[in-house]
């Protein structure tokens, strides 16, 4: 039986602004067992971000507000953890790496001393073991020549480099779970192979567990073994990755599979979008937040939120259309996926 | 490093060249002579006098002795006192100046800093309005007329502190509060507004992320680079504060170098104003020249390319 | 497991397809930048407090000397230095002249000296800045050492030199000001011009073919107003200040034309025993100083696309 290190419930983040409440999130629950990569997947704004630093507690609040919830650390209720306890759960127990490498580290700190800081308030060791900590990181995340270029400050080294760093200072504590949040977005193609190949290893490597926030498909096939889609501030469809590009049940689901361009495919096809744009969050739909991008929406859609169906194997929908009464649909043919390698 | 450096030295020889040049000749082609005001001299005395000081000589054979003299270190004798060099005048007068500078500058950084610090992490606050306040109006109050409140309340009204000259330690408060005031203000407001643009920057959150301690996110990674900005403005706080000199030495009547330079401009006195240009252009392009190397050891991105 | 429990009309269940004007509306009433802009200062009462401070000195400035019974220059030695009375608002000076009436042409001076000397320099910044960062290459460069090489001293020093040529008197200063302010605008609005050019709504518009006056004036101004508005508002309480720093160490205005920097230099020498002809021109010229900051600031803050939530 894995372990669970995180259990969060529903989970409903707000903030107050001159305009009033913005609703960013609004009701999200997911798990993170031992040794398993979730993948978050939505687009901008959905609030996979700010789920994932309110669990840490890395928003300003003001404005930012935990509306309601629970998340569960190893079974002990962190949601009303004052700061000072925080601080003693986030590098150690719990790491995070942001999507901007360019502005994520202290411009006038050298990489080796923002590495080391990071281990020392943790863990009661000398600078020079420290110092020999974080040179032996730097040589596990492939930046060369590591005892000469721990010396050297953030604008030296290039965006992919700089990531390497980030998650040396994240993974430096060796903490049970580690939040990616769009890790590899502002990187270029190839670079952003060799990044998620190193958080592979490196996860295999600490046993840690990942939580990959992301909006790109082809990055989730590869690295994780559960995905999660959110849309609107709400986790739509949960399920591991057979199942949700094999049997996607969720209009929004089809949508994002049916998006991504086929390498087989007719080039002469138009590519497929799903139209309109994300609801306004200040005012949030009654009912299902993606029931004016649906083209099978129905009447209920729009005035009562859609339950929970539970399809087993802890792969959770919700939609109307799993509901008895409501006509049947079959998955449209584009967002059925053939032969894709998921990740064990 | 080392090119950043020569590159700032060779600006600072140049301005330096630029100023000396454009006041000498700035300043010969003022009409009238210093001696016409003397209503001593006859005609002809003024004219051995013209003579003596070389000042019917033509303009580029004046110009090249001046700056000839002045590669030496000479800069000539005052035209109204004539038994003093402005070297004389200079050493006579610039310690105290420098003295009011310096305390001003002592008491206006640590101050100024802090209450800008403070402002920005209870922002929004009463502190944070009180703080504002207190250095919009800082700002508004040019320093001689924050001078002349200090004097009447303190040593008119009140006569707690006195009114005037140098003479010891409690005569140098007022001054000292007066310039400093401005100062004070103008740093609480530009650290406030660095401190709050840091604070927003995603690497304080990967600081905070790491699970360190306030105190050092603070300190490490906000103060750190809020400061960067500060020293860029170091420069033209020195300059501020030594033309500041100048009016709050006239107000307080103390005998420092900025008295000499103001009646020499009213009393035509050549080579004390052109001397004392020169010297203050000398003074300021070095503190400047300093400045630039503080902001290459401040900020790394400076310092190193990649 | 199918959900059944939940009582719905079995009409809920009919697909009714997109309703995608739904989906692209924007409940948030949209509003342009400037309008924004305004709304936003509009609710800042500080700054706005400012604004009306602005407008009631000048008011004051242009009406008070019309409407008065003296003229700024009329001596009348039978009755220097007193305080103030019904007769003379702001009491009289050394020389028997009514302060009240001085100091409302003196703030027509300090004023006009204040807001000239600010908005020109900053044109003159604004055109070589933007010539400078737009052309780019040699220009560029020589331009940018001439102000580095200049700038190591404070401007202060060349003014000085200047009215010490050009004698006193509100041209002559607005003119040194010219001469000398130009810079730090210069600096600034060339960096953003240079920002500017890289951004990709230009790129776009030059691969449409835009021709370099319609880029200039469809383009880079619009941006480049924000700012130059803001420091050509803050330009005026240091312009005012310089006025009566000038005056202070008597290079500024001659008498008999009143400036407020004059008139509080005059104050000085009496101020022991008739500190409101001191006070009263120090504290106008702080107010405007004030007032002038005060909606600096909050235009600043108006503009600042950050604070836009």
């Amino acid at each position: 039986m894995t372990q669970r290190i995180l259990e969060v419930n529903n989970l409903a983040y707000s903030f107050d602004t001159y305009a009033g409440e913005v609703q960013a999130v609004r009701g999200v629950s997911f798990h993170v067992d031992a040794g398993e990569t979730l993948a978050i997947v939505g687009e901008s704004g959905c609030g996979k971000t700010v789920s994932v630093q309110a669990i840490l507690k890395l928003l300003p609040e003001p404005p930012g507000r935990l509306v309601g919830g629970s998340i569960r650390y190893l079974g002990e209720e962190i949601s009303q953890h004052n700061p000072k306890k925080m601080s003693r759960l986030r590098g150690k127990e719990m790491s995070i790496i942001f999507q901007d490498p360019m502005t994520s580290l202290n411009p006038t700190m050298r990489i080796g001393k923002q590495i080391v800081e990071g281990i020392r308030k943790h863990e009661r060791i000398s600078r020079r073991e420290g110092r020999a900590r974080a040179i032996q990181m730097l040589g596990k995340v492939g930046i060369p020549s590591p005892e000469r270029n721990m010396n050297r400050f953030p604008h030296q080294f290039s965006g992919g480099m700089r990531q390497r760093v980030m998650i040396a200072m994240a993974l430096a504590c060796k903490p049970r779970i580690l939040f990616a949040d769009e890790p590899t977005t502002a990187l270029d193609v190839t670079t952003q192979a060799q990044i998620l190949e190193l958080m592979h290893a490196l996860k295999q490597e600490f046993n840690a567990s990942v939580v990959m926030i992301t909006h790109d498909l082809s990055v989730v096939a590869r690295v994780s073994q559960r995905i999660a889609v959110m849309y609107a501030g709400k986790i739509v469809e949960t399920g591991n990755v057979r199942d949700i590009f094999y049997d996607p049940r969720h209009p929004y689901t089809w949508g994002l599979l049916q998006s991504v361009p086929h390498r087989e495919g007719d080039r002469r096809q138009e590519l497929i979008a799903i139209p309109g744009t994300p609801p306004d969050l200040f005012h949030p739909p009654a009912g299902c937040g993606f029931a004016s991008r649906c083209r099978y929406c129905m009447g209920v859609c729009k005035q009562m939120e859609p339950p929970q169906t539970d399809l087993g194997n802890g792969h959770l929908v919700s939609c109307w259309l799993l509901d008895g009464r409501a006509p049947k649909t079959d998955t449209p043919p584009l967002a059925q996926r053939k032969g894709v390698q998921a990740n064990g | 490093m080392g090119k950043y450096i020569l590159r700032r030295l060779v600006i600072s020889v140049l301005t330096l060249w630029l100023l000396a040049t454009a006041s000498f000749f700035l300043l010969r082609v003022l009409p009238g002579n210093p001696f016409q005001t003397e209503k001593l001299l006859t005609v002809e005395m003024q004219q051995k006098m013209i003579h003596y000081y070389g000042l019917d000589k033509p303009m580029l054979e004046q110009y090249v002795t001046y700056m000839g003299n002045l590669l030496h270190g000479d800069m000539g004798y005052s035209m109204k006192f004539t038994n003093r060099t402005v070297n004389s005048i200079i050493t006579s007068g610039f310690p105290v100046s420098a003295a009011l500078g310096l305390r001003a500058l002592a008491v206006a950084l640590p101050i100024g800093l802090f209450l800008g610090i403070l402002s920005a992490r209870k922002r929004g606050k009463a502190m944070d309005y009180l703080a504002v306040l207190v250095s919009v109006i800082g700002v508004s109050i040019p320093s001689f007329i924050m001078g002349t409140f200090l004097q009447y309340i303190f040593a008119v009204q009140l006569k707690i502190l006195p009114i005037a000259q140098w003479k010891g330690e409690a005569y140098a408060i007022l001054p000292t509060a007066a310039l400093a005031l401005a100062l004070l203000a103008s740093l609480t407001r530009v650290m406030r507004a660095s401190m709050l643009e840091v604070t927003t920057q995603d690497y304080v959150k990967t600081a905070r992320a790491k699970g360190l301690g306030e105190g050092r996110v603070v300190f490490f990674h906000q103060i750190r680079n809020a400061l960067v900005p500060i020293v860029t403005m170091l420069g033209p706080m020195v300059a501020s504060v030594l033309m500041g000199t100048f009016v709050i030495e006239k107000i307080f009547a103390i005998p420092g170098l900025g008295q000499h330079f103001v009646n020499s401009i009213t009393g035509l006195d050549y080579t004390v104003t052109l001397g004392l240009t020169i010297f203050y252009g000398a003074f300021l392009v070095a503190a400047n020249f300093l400045v630039d190397i503080a902001y290459g050891l401040v900020d790394p991105r400076i310092r190193i390319a990649k | 497991m199918r959900n059944e429990t939940i009582q719905l009309p079995e009409a809920a269940f009919v697909p009714i397809g997109l309703t995608l004007s739904d989906a692209e509306s924007i409940s948030r009433p949209s509003i342009t930048f400037w309008a924004d802009v305004r709304r936003r200062l509009l609710k800042n009462k500080v700054a706005m407090l400012g604004l009306w401070l602005i407008l009631l000195m000048t008011l004051f400035a242009i009406v008070a000397p019309i409407v008065s019974p003296f003229s700024y220059s009329y001596q009348d030695l039978a009755i220097i230095n007193q305080g103030p009375s019904a007769a003379h608002w702001f009491g009289t000076d050394s020389l028997g002249r009514d302060i009240w009436v001085r100091v409302w042409v003196g703030a027509r001076v300090s004023l006009a000296v204040g807001i000239f000397g600010s908005v020109i320099p900053s044109l003159l910044g604004i055109i070589i800045g933007g010539i400078s960062g737009y052309f780019g290459g040699k220009i560029d460069m020589l331009i940018m050492r001439f102000i580095d090489i200049v700038m190591c001293i404070p401007g202060m020093i060349y003014v000085i030199l200047i009215m010490l040529y050009v004698g006193s008197g509100p041209v002559a200063i607005v003119l040194a000001f010219a001469l000398t302010g130009w810079m730090g605008t210069a600096r600034s609005v060339r960096g953003l011009v240079l920002q500017l050019k890289e951004r990709e709504f230009v790129l776009a518009s030059r691969a449409l073919g835009a021709s370099h006056m319609r880029l200039i004036f469809d383009h880079l101004v619009p941006n480049t107003l924000g700012i130059v508005v803001v420091s050509m508002t803050m330009g005026v309480p240091s312009a005012i200040f310089q006025e009566a720093y000038l005056s202070f160490i008597g290079l500024g205005i001659a008498p008999p034309i009143p400036s407020w920097g004059q008139l509080a230099n005059a104050g000085v020498a009496l101020f022991r025993v008739f500190p409101s002809q001191l006070f009263i021109p120090a504290i106008l010229i702080s107010l405007t100083m004030l007032s002038f900051n005060l909606f600096g600031d909050g235009l600043r803050d108006a503009l600042d696309p950050r604070l836009r939530m």
